[in-house]
């Protein structure tokens, strides 16, 4: 195995990706990616634009052939007639057919995946579009398109779901219902994320993989990430001279710390002060390291 | 939970896809329609034989037309990430590529088989004959062109999906492709007239040239059906999103 890989915790690897190359029309956009992943968790896939996020949810789905190397799903090369019994794909386009109304879109992708009417009223539900049954796909905004693109991937239950910015376009609320569906569904699946939302990443992933320039930068436990700079925001009920000299963000005063075990000296030393504190955060996320342009060695790479 | 099996092959969009042609489409399909219909009727009713000598040649471009609707849920297919999506669940490119060409090819017989019906009926309603050199007009050109410039059309807007994506400045949601749809029924005409200007050729001969212009494009569309395996890549399929 030349790639990073993960504890198993089943019987066999759900995923595996050995030295895949893949990309468009002859182009290469991954390059040798090898990896395997056996724990149903949240797999959150990062990257800036262009790394090849996409093109690694396709080459996983069987969308894409491989230019070189294997996927192996649940131990079985991947077989692209048959990929869609295993793995639900979900991509960053809505892919709703047009001129229908949205229970004629559900029962069009019932029919693909072989789901019943039952299921098309249970994902209506599921997914709070009851009221827009009758709608045509047409008349709905970005968001409600996206709910109905996601209520797809919930009409059959499958082993893996490979789901490319599922949350985009969805407001703050839906989002969150969308997450948590998403959580609920990883106690028992391997979902892979793909997202550009750091925030959203550390909320629900458990691992993350980072992908940059088509290989991977990075891949282990989010919890294990750690910030070179690890940075707390302190917000005061009122001005304080003793923070006066920290530089400051909004209503935060940013005080850079070795690490998190020093909260609470930190939070000591300022009681002992005489600083009335409102709030004390982390400012940052040590996955926006993962964008930044400087460090070639990532953490765990 | 209920377990998928392998061995369930992906079922048939056939049905799902003609009846979004019908719907998406109906701009096309109602547009040919009509055309050929008025088309038809108006030479039937003219004097003379009008219409069992024009009427078959300048039908094809417009079933032609009227066969668009495939490639409009075609583009829009690709363009929103459905074609992606069905790659995803089994759908081989040369799968969702025949579903699309039968789609075309039974919307261009439902305006082949309006405008023959209400052309000839309103001709013989008016007291002409349904001669031999009508039927036979029907039989070598009429019919097979209007088949076999439908799927030229459609093979090439899928095997070349540039041409048949929207273009700015071009009022046309599927490109280039009703154009290029209705370039051998042009071309065959320009032929013809010029033709049959100069008087080298009879009648009959004419027929025969013409039905061997159908006989290339048929050839054409073969030779590019074989090209399926080399040309019909799955990039071809995906969202340019």
């Amino acid at each position: 195995m030349s790639g990073p890989s993960l504890e198993s915790r089943g019987s066999g690897p759900a995923i595996e990706c050995l030295g895949v190359s893949a990309g468009y029309n002859g182009n290469l956009v991954l390059r040798h990616i090898s990896f395997q992943i056996t724990e149903p968790a949240i797999y959150v896939v990062l990257g800036p634009n262009g790394a090849g996020k996409t093109t690694l949810l396709r080459t996983l789905s069987g969308i894409l052939e491989p230019y070189e190397g294997t996927i192996r799903i649940d131990g079985k090369t991947l077989d692209r007639s048959s990929a869609g019994t295993r793995v639900h794909y979900l991509s960053h386009v809505d892919g709703i057919p047009d001129g229908l109304r949205v229970r004629e879109a559900l029962n069009f992708y019932a029919l693909v995946e072989r789901a019943g009417p039952s299921d098309v009223e249970r994902v209506l539900d599921l997914l709070e579009i009851r009221p827009l049954a009758e709608q045509y796909v047409s008349q709905l905004s970005a968001g409600q398109r996206k709910r109905v693109s996601i209520a797809r991937v919930f009409l059959r239950e499958r082993a893996i779901y490979l789901l490319d910015e599922p949350t985009g376009n969805l407001d703050p609320k839906v989002a969150r219902e969308i997450r948590a569906l998403v959580l609920n569904l990883s106690r028992e699946r391997v979902v892979l994320y793909s997202s550009h939302n750091l925030y959203e990443a550390r909320e629900i992933g458990r691992y993350v993989m980072a992908i940059r320039n088509g290989q991977i930068a990075l891949f282990g436990r989010i919890d294990d990430l750690r910030s070179s700079h690890f940075v707390v925001g302190i917000r005061t009920l009122e001005p304080s001279n003793a923070l006066a000299e920290l530089p400051q963000q909004g209503d935060y005063y940013l005080k850079e710390l070795p690490g998190p075990e020093s909260v609470p000296d930190l939070l000591r030393t300022l009681e002992s002060q005489g600083v009335r504190i409102r709030e004390v955060r982390e400012m940052g996320n040590p996955l926006e390291e993962l964008f930044a342009d400087a460090p070639e060695e990532l953490p765990g790479a | 939970m209920r377990r998928a099996m392998n061995s369930e092959a992906a079922p048939s969009l056939l049905g799902v896809t003609l009846r979004r042609s019908f719907t998406t489409g109906r701009f096309f399909l109602g547009y040919g329609s009509a055309i050929s219909v008025v088309l038809g009727v108006s030479l039937a009713l003219s004097p003379g034989s009008a219409f069992a000598s024009t009427f078959p040649f300048l039908l094809p471009i417009f079933v032609v037309v009227g066969s668009m609707g495939a490639m409009v849920v075609f583009t829009n297919d690709r363009i929103k990430g459905v074609l992606e999506y069905l790659l995803a669940y089994g759908y081989s490119p040369r799968r969702l590529f025949v579903t699309f060409l039968l789609t075309a090819l039974a919307l261009s017989a439902v305006v082949l088989s309006v405008a023959v019906a209400a052309g000839l009926g309103v001709y013989l309603i008016r007291g002409h004959q349904f001669t031999t050199q009508f039927a036979t007009l029907l039989v070598l050109y009429a019919i097979p062109m209007s088949i076999a410039s439908s799927a030229f059309a459609a093979t090439v807007g899928m095997l070349w999906t540039s041409l048949s994506s929207p273009r700015a400045g071009m009022n046309s949601p599927i490109g280039l492709i009703p154009l290029i749809g209705i370039l051998p029924c042009l071309v065959t005409l320009f032929l013809l007239t010029t033709l049959a200007a100069a008087g080298i050729f009879s009648p009959a001969e004419l027929l025969l040239i013409a039905a061997g212009v159908v006989g290339a494009v048929v050839l054409i569309v073969v030779a590019l059906l074989s090209t399926l395996g080399r040309f019909l890549r799955r990039e071809r399929l995906l969202s340019p999103a």
